[in-house]
């Protein structure tokens, strides 16, 4: 899961469902995907131009928010994505306001996946030159380090197990070559699978770990502990860090915490590219207050912020600047983590009393409302394929999920069906909630705390900060929190898997590592029907599969999800901002331009 | 006065390694979050953490790191790396410091300045209309919290989102040597700011401490000898009066330094609060380790300068 980040392949149909609900005409149109789409003049990445953008000029760029990890092969954030995708080319890649597939961007055509799906061969581009201080053309060895770097602890990546894990030799890899990566010529590469698995493989190769890096350049950076290759990186996309003639960025181009600077890769030709590449320069800020750079932004020039603007920004841009506005569907899904594997919450009658009970339109209200939020029915959100099969909004249908502001009476009867016939739990135990600091977080918290201590149960409550939440209870299965009302999870990329399998599946149970799957759930009929819908292929037969699944995880309650995030973002008046969709509305500095 | 200096500075040392000791107990001891995960991010498996937990030195026993961490620090003034971006905690902090120096130093200037200003006329005409409306500005300012008040100055003076485009607003900060006129002027804000809450607690401690002074007997010698009234109140009352002033001033300051975290976040200032406050967001211990260690220090040496300016101001201290 990549924090405020989701890519997404969602299919036509749903774009064109958001042209009719914007009309916010009959009522049958309204019944599919009511609330996905955008209100009257505010932008979205689907209405968005791609082309005929000015050439020239500098993007100024506030974020209260810093990069997390600015390695190609280490970032999982949506920030880290802006800066990572607009200098370095992964093997494949989404256009910004498409989310059928993704195109090829360093490979020259779509993965030809082998009959058993076991082998993947990718073509790369011919004339695809890195930046300085490298200045030499781009090779398969090029992408094969950079996935063999996935498996370098001294990089960290946080994905590379969970998708590529199939690759052979990849038990013993540990920075070196792995075994299941060849490279034929120069400009072809092939993956060997251990098992059938070439389906999820192939989708992740629009993550950044495929993007190429040069051996002979970063393997000193590589072997320091952690690597240093992030802040001496060489770029491939139309824009490259600003650096010192050895390359350095780190004190040059990016200053932690106070600024960023992106300059025009001077090696990189328009010819292989799918990017316009429309301005000279960007001029990233770090820190601030969140209300003083949104207004900066909402009142001046040739400005945009990146993260998410304050809830008073978003109402004031409503409002006041409505056509500096862009709400993007399809930002994660929110879900309370009631725990599958101890405690009370083993029976599956009081996960859905406490689904029935809890208001999640009063949760959505904390985070600003309909305007950023979709109440939940389900775990598969907008844009990811299989929401719709999953059946959109409205979603699979129980009786403990259809009331977004609660049912008492419906809790009342699956309270009866778990044994507690006075509709109030009287198990006596006290059980642990762990919440988040800050606000919408916090307000969220004491709504499901609330909610269970008028249904009976009597609650140890805590607060912490978010990293804190994660890292320290509820990623830790041995500490058996019994609610984690905070959590959330957004899709790697776009396919049905990477929205349900890590999070849900039993097997993704680390008891050792950083868990994910925070309601441990681990149910053997679910597990087995993941197990199946790994290997099927073709993205229609998969969004069906993995829509079958997300039916499964809500008869079982595993989770009341409760928020598909919408993703606003806002510019200047003068910003011709293209957002990515699959992004969470990341301006796309390949596309925006200026007016 | 020599062996006073060397004995303080000894404490401050003595004072530095404690501190350290309490910092490495909170975050290796007792951290809120395992600096093995934090330092791998998410999702990751148990072989990776495990690497990394190596590459830290977590698997040593606590002793032995606590012997690496004095050794790095004392020996090489290393602070570790950030956990995200990997860049030195001693150049982060180094980089950060002209910025609140400049910030709390100047904001110093200016209380200094308008609050012994003020306090010093409202002393001499007690209970007068502007001893009144300048003790009642005084508890205004005193009452209004530095982020409002950053705020309100920024939507009423700054030159992109005020409503008076005066001054330069939020971001606009650029170091001295850069450009010394943009540096003056991208600071006068904040410093009004620093200097608001700041120079009206001294305008009322100097105020009562030059009224309860400027009545002893040798201020009345003074007068009696003929000397200007000027004289008498600049030379003999303030000079007596201003020692708590300098007690006060020098903590302030020291505190401030590493601390000033709301103005420096609502003015986008790049200094050491703020970097602090991010780094606590973030769970980057190294950087909070090595941010309190400074502030510690900036505390000690404020208050070893408080000492020893005591001695010249009020020759009637002495140190043995």
């Amino acid at each position: 899961m990549r924090s405020l980040r989701t890519i997404t392949l969602a299919a036509l149909a749903g774009v064109l469902t958001l042209g009719v609900a914007a009309c916010g005409s009959s009522s049958s149109s309204k019944s599919a995907n009511a609330g996905v789409s955008a209100p009257e003049g505010v932008q979205t990445p689907a209405t968005e131009s791609l082309t005929g953008g000015k050439k020239g000029g500098t993007l100024n760029v506030v974020n209260h928010e810093d990069f997390e990890h600015i390695d190609p092969g280490q970032s999982y954030f949506a920030i880290d994505y802006q800066a990572v995708y607009a200098t370095n080319r992964p093997l494949y890649s989404y256009k910004p306001n498409s989310f059928k597939e993704p195109v090829p961007d360093m490979a020259e055509g779509p993965p030809q996946v082998s009959s058993d799906a076991k082998t993947i061969t990718i073509h790369i581009r011919h004339g695809v030159h890195f930046g300085p201080p490298v200045n030499r053309e781009v090779t398969s060895a090029d992408v094969a380090y950079a996935l063999d770097r996935g498996a370098n602890p001294n990089v960290a990546n946080p994905y590379f197990e969970a998708y590529f894990k199939s690759l052979e030799g990849f038990s013993k890899a540990n920075g070196g070559p792995i075994a299941g990566i060849k490279t034929p010529d120069k400009y072809t590469i092939v993956l060997k699978l251990t098992e059938p698995k070439a389906a999820i493989a192939a989708a992740a190769l629009v993550l950044p770990v495929s993007a190429a890096v040069p051996e002979e350049y970063a393997k000193k950076y590589d072997a320091k502990k952690p690597s240093e290759y992030g802040n001496f990186q060489v770029a491939t996309g139309p824009y490259m860090w600003k650096a010192d003639a050895s390359g350095k960025v780190l004190g040059v181009g990016y200053q932690p915490g106070k600024s960023a600077t992106f300059v025009r890769n001077p090696n990189w030709s328009a010819s292989t590219d799918f990017r316009p590449g429309y301005l000279d320069q960007i001029n990233l800020s770090i820190g601030g207050d969140p209300t003083v750079i949104g207004r900066q932004v909402l009142e001046g020039s040739h400005i945009v912020q990146n993260d998410t603007p304050a809830q008073s920004i978003v109402k004031l841009a409503f409002e006041k600047f409505r056509k500096q506005l862009l709400i993007a569907p399809g930002s994660g899904n929110r879900y309370v983590a009631l725990n599958n594997s101890h405690g009370p919450f083993t029976n599956v009658n009081l996960r859905k009393a406490v689904w029935a009970a809890l208001d999640r339109e009063a949760m959505d209200k904390a985070r600003g409302g309909s305007l950023v939020t979709i109440p939940a029915t389900h775990y598969i959100y907008p844009e990811v394929p299989g929401f719709e099969q999953a059946g959109g909004v409205t979603g699979p249908k129980f009786d403990y999920n259809e009331h977004p502001q609660g049912d008492p009476a419906v809790a009342a009867k699956y309270m009866k069906l778990a044994g507690y016939p006075s509709g109030k739990y009287t198990g006596g135990k006290t059980i642990q909630v762990v919440g988040s600091t800050g606000n919408p977080a916090s307000v969220d918290a004491e709504i499901v705390n609330q909610t269970l201590k008028n249904m009976g149960f009597k609650t140890k409550f805590n607060l912490v900060d978010q990293a804190t939440m994660y890292s320290k209870f509820c990623g830790v299965v041995t500490e058996e929190i019994d609610v984690c009302p905070n959590v959330g999870w957004l899709a790697d990329f776009g396919d049905g898997q990477a929205a349900l399998q890590v999070p849900f599946d039993g097997k993704y149970i680390i008891t050792n590592g950083t868990n994910s799957n925070w309601p441990q759930s681990n149910h053997p009929k679910i597990n087995k029907a993941m197990e199946v819908a790994e290997n099927v292929v073709g993205a229609s037969a998969r969004a069906v599969a993995w829509a079958k699944i997300d039916k499964e995880l809500v008869e079982e309650a595993v989770a009341p999800v409760w928020d598909w995030d919408k993703q606003p973002a806002i510019e200047s008046k003068d910003v011709a901002g293209v957002a990515d969709v699959w992004n969470e509305a990341g301006w796309d500095y390949g596309f925006t331009s200026l007016k | 006065m020599t062996r006073y200096i060397v004995r303080r500075l000894l404490w401050g040392v003595l004072l530095l390694i404690i501190v350290s000791a309490l910092l490495f107990v909170m975050f290796r001891v007792f951290p809120t979050a395992d600096p093995a995960k934090l330092r791998a991010g998410r999702l990751q498996s148990q072989k990776i953490i495990a690497e990394i937990r190596v590459n830290l030195g977590l698997n040593k026993p606590l002793i032995t790191q606590y012997w690496i961490y004095m050794k790095n620090l004392v020996l090489h003034f290393d602070l570790g790396y950030s956990y995200y971006s990997n860049a030195p905690v001693k150049s982060l902090i180094l980089e950060r410091l002209p910025a609140t120096v400049s910030l709390v130093l100047g904001g110093a200037v200016v209380w200094l300045v308008s609050g012994l200003g003020v306090g010093i006329i409202s002393a001499l005409r007690p209970r007068s209309r502007l001893d009144r409306f300048s003790m009642g500005g005084a508890l205004v300012l005193v009452s209004a919290p530095e982020y409002w008040l950053g705020l309100i100055l920024l939507y009423v003076f700054a030159a992109d989102i005020g409503q008076v485009k005066i001054f330069p607003g939020a971001n606009s900060y650029v170091g001295l040597t850069s450009d010394p006129v943009k540096w003056f002027t991208s600071l006068i804000l904040p410093w009004l700011v620093v200097a608001a809450g700041n120079a009206a607690i001294y305008a009322r401690l100097i105020r009562g401490s030059l009224i309860e002074v400027l009545g002893q007997d040798y201020i009345r010698t003074a007068r009696a000898k003929g000397l200007t009234e000027r004289r008498v109140v600049l030379r003999h009352g303030v000079r007596s009066a201003i020692n708590p002033i300098v007690t006060i001033l020098g903590l302030d300051i020291g505190v401030l330094l590493g601390s000033s975290v709301l103005v420096e976040t609502v003015f986008d200032i790049p200094g050491i609060g703020r970097l602090n406050f991010d780094a606590i967001t973030h769970s980057d211990f190294p950087i909070v380790q090595g941010t309190v260690l400074f502030a510690a220090l900036f505390i000690i040496v404020a208050n070893i300068l408080v000492d020893i300016a005591y001695a010249y101001l009020d020759p009637r201290v002495r140190y043995s």
